[in-house]
């Protein structure tokens, strides 16, 4: 536990260290509010919710800032070499990958925090916009979380795999994309039923929640998909001790 | 405390270590030699449980290091090759988190932070981020990681290398002073650096041990002929031909030139002969003069290009 402790507390102060994070940080907040801000004023006018909108521009941007921090978590230490100094020290594979993941996972959130708080920022600059629903933020924010720890979670394992960051963050991006759309993709298919995109769909997913229909199947979905991602994590770095 | 039996590791098709077998004994310092390739990292990366082994048994304080990993990382202090370090982090920081990570904790940790950044020498560079210390600091960080949680081994892939000639007597020193209360295996590229500081050495060269033992055995050990030199006014011919008859020397060449009253003489001698004495004496019978007279002075370097060339040239 306490070395648990210690790998996430070093890798979130790492991620607060590398440039990389601050400019995806910026980049982030920029892109998704100017997503949400025009999402907003081109449907003026039309029923949509304004968590639903807000939602869905957070996760279309969460897909390159989960791949960009996720790409370092352990390329950066293989190509540099300290993941010798790391794992000749007596912890764990289990300590080692949940430390990392925790730790790039509560960098996420605090860049999530302030995108989250802008339908606050517009609802005190617009009064006539209505007032926020906050039950649907809530509902908004855990499937967001759940989707994040997910992606977070396949990351790291496409991090293990590769000594070279940039090819772990564009493969990282490609399997986001490929898991956005995956509802769609299937659903092209015409021997499969239109149900199966309720299921895989993450647009969906967030959609549903943003309205505050709050489902436990996505849930069960991501969280379960989180497990296996890290546990073939510890895995994959356990078979560098195999035979 | 370490002892390896039958130990092969193949990368693919390529043997890195063929069926390695030695031993270290606690509070030993042995030196670890061989040219670039012969498989020391290879066989100290397997040692610190970083590598897995193709085939052997290694135990390392009476634990296996394939199966009690944890208890033997808990064990040993590891510097790698080229000291990797989390360049984004400063010193002091950096040493707190490997001393929690080995398990130290409290009032406790805080001391043998400080203590190892004392000994290592770092005190003036505590709240340096480490990115920007120089090659002979990072060495020096290194080893006051590998050092933090009281190791009984330690295994030091060229703790050396970069450092300037007084840090490396600095670390020397502090290897020698280590070796009465632990026990360290280092490799290294500097022989006369191993000679100074190692108890026993072992020469590596294609992923085979190829020789051990103290540096003094292994020169004695040798199996060309120690040489002794004389430089001597006379003729050459007949210096020649004298010094042969000397009881001892196998074989005499010499360098002479045309008009030249000094010459040197190169004697090969049998291994037991001591021919300095018979030498003198025959220079003085023949009334020629010499101004020197030395037996040639061998060292590790020799026998390390000895048993290593023999080995790349056949």
């Amino acid at each position: 536990m306490r070395n648990f402790l210690a790998i996430w507390r070093r890798e979130l102060a790492a991620c607060f260290l590398s440039p990389i994070a601050y400019v995806t940080m910026v980049f982030f907040l920029v892109a998704s509010n100017c997503t949400f801000l025009f999402g907003t004023i081109k449907n003026v006018g039309n029923s949509v919710f304004l968590t639903s909108l807000l939602f869905a521009s957070i996760i279309l941007w969460l897909t390159v800032l989960v791949s960009v921090v996720s790409m370092r978590l352990f390329a950066d230490e293989i190509r540099s070499g300290t993941i010798e100094m790391l794992m000749t020290a007596p912890v764990t594979e289990t300590e080692v990958v949940l430390g990392k993941y925790a730790g790039a996972l509560t960098f996420v959130l605090f860049v999530l925090v302030p995108s989250v708080a802008s339908i606050y920022l517009l609802a005190i600059m617009g009064p006539g916009k209505g007032i926020v629903d906050t039950g649907a933020v809530i509902a908004g924010c855990v499937i967001i979380f759940l989707i994040a720890s997910f992606w977070m979670s396949l990351g790291l394992v496409v991090s293990l795999m590769t000594k070279n960051q940039i090819a772990a963050a564009i493969s990282c991006l490609c399997l986001i994309w490929l898991m956005l759309f995956l509802g769609n993709i299937v659903a092209a298919f015409p021997f499969i039923s239109p149900r199966a995109v309720t299921f895989l769909s993450s647009l969906a997913h967030v959609d549903d929640f943003a309205r505050g229909s709050v489902d436990t199947r996505p849930v069960i979905l991501y969280l379960s998909a989180t497990v296996f991602m890290l546990f073939t994590a510890v895995r994959v770095l356990e078979s560098r001790r195999w035979k | 405390m370490i002892k390896v039996e039958n130990l092969t590791k193949r990368f693919g098709r390529v043997t890195a270590i063929d069926n390695l077998s030695f031993e270290v004994k606690a509070g030993e310092i042995v030196g670890f030699l061989g040219p670039n390739g012969a498989g020391k990292t290879t066989t100290m990366r397997i040692l610190s449980c970083f590598l897995p082994a193709t085939g052997g048994k290694i135990t390392i304080g009476g634990y296996d290091v394939f199966r009690d990993s944890l208890e033997i990382r808990q064990k040993i202090g590891y510097l790698p090759e080229n000291v990797p370090l989390y360049v984004d982090m400063r010193v002091k920081e950096y040493l707190n988190f490997r001393a929690v990570l080995k398990g130290l904790a409290g009032k406790k940790k805080r001391e043998r932070v400080l203590e190892v950044i004392e000994a290592c020498g770092l005190s003036e560079v505590k709240n340096t981020i480490i990115g920007r210390l120089s090659k002979g600091y990072r060495q020096r960080l290194g080893l006051a990681d590998s050092l933090v949680h009281e190791p009984e081994l330690l295994i030091l892939d060229e703790p050396t290398i970069g450092l300037d000639p007084n840090q490396i007597r600095h670390i020397r020193n502090l290897i020698k002073g280590l070796g009465r209360s632990h026990t360290v295996l280092l490799s290294s590229h500097i022989l006369p650096e191993v000679e100074m500081t190692c108890d026993r050495v072992l020469i590596m060269n294609k992923g085979k041990i190829v020789a051990s033992g103290t540096p003094g055995t292994l020169v004695g050990v040798l199996s060309r002929n120690p040489r002794v030199i004389a430089e001597i006014n006379g003729v050459p011919e007949k210096v020649i031909a004298s010094l042969e008859k000397v009881p001892g020397i196998v074989k005499v060449s010499c360098d002479a030139g045309a008009g030249r009253e000094w010459n040197r003489y190169v004697c090969d001698c049998r291994k037991d002969a001591d021919v300095k004495p018979e030498i003198f004496r025959m220079i003085s019978s023949n009334g020629w003069l010499m101004r020197e007279l030395a037996a040639e002075k061998r060292n590790l370097e020799d026998v390390f290009v000895e048993v290593t060339m023999e080995e790349t040239e056949p």
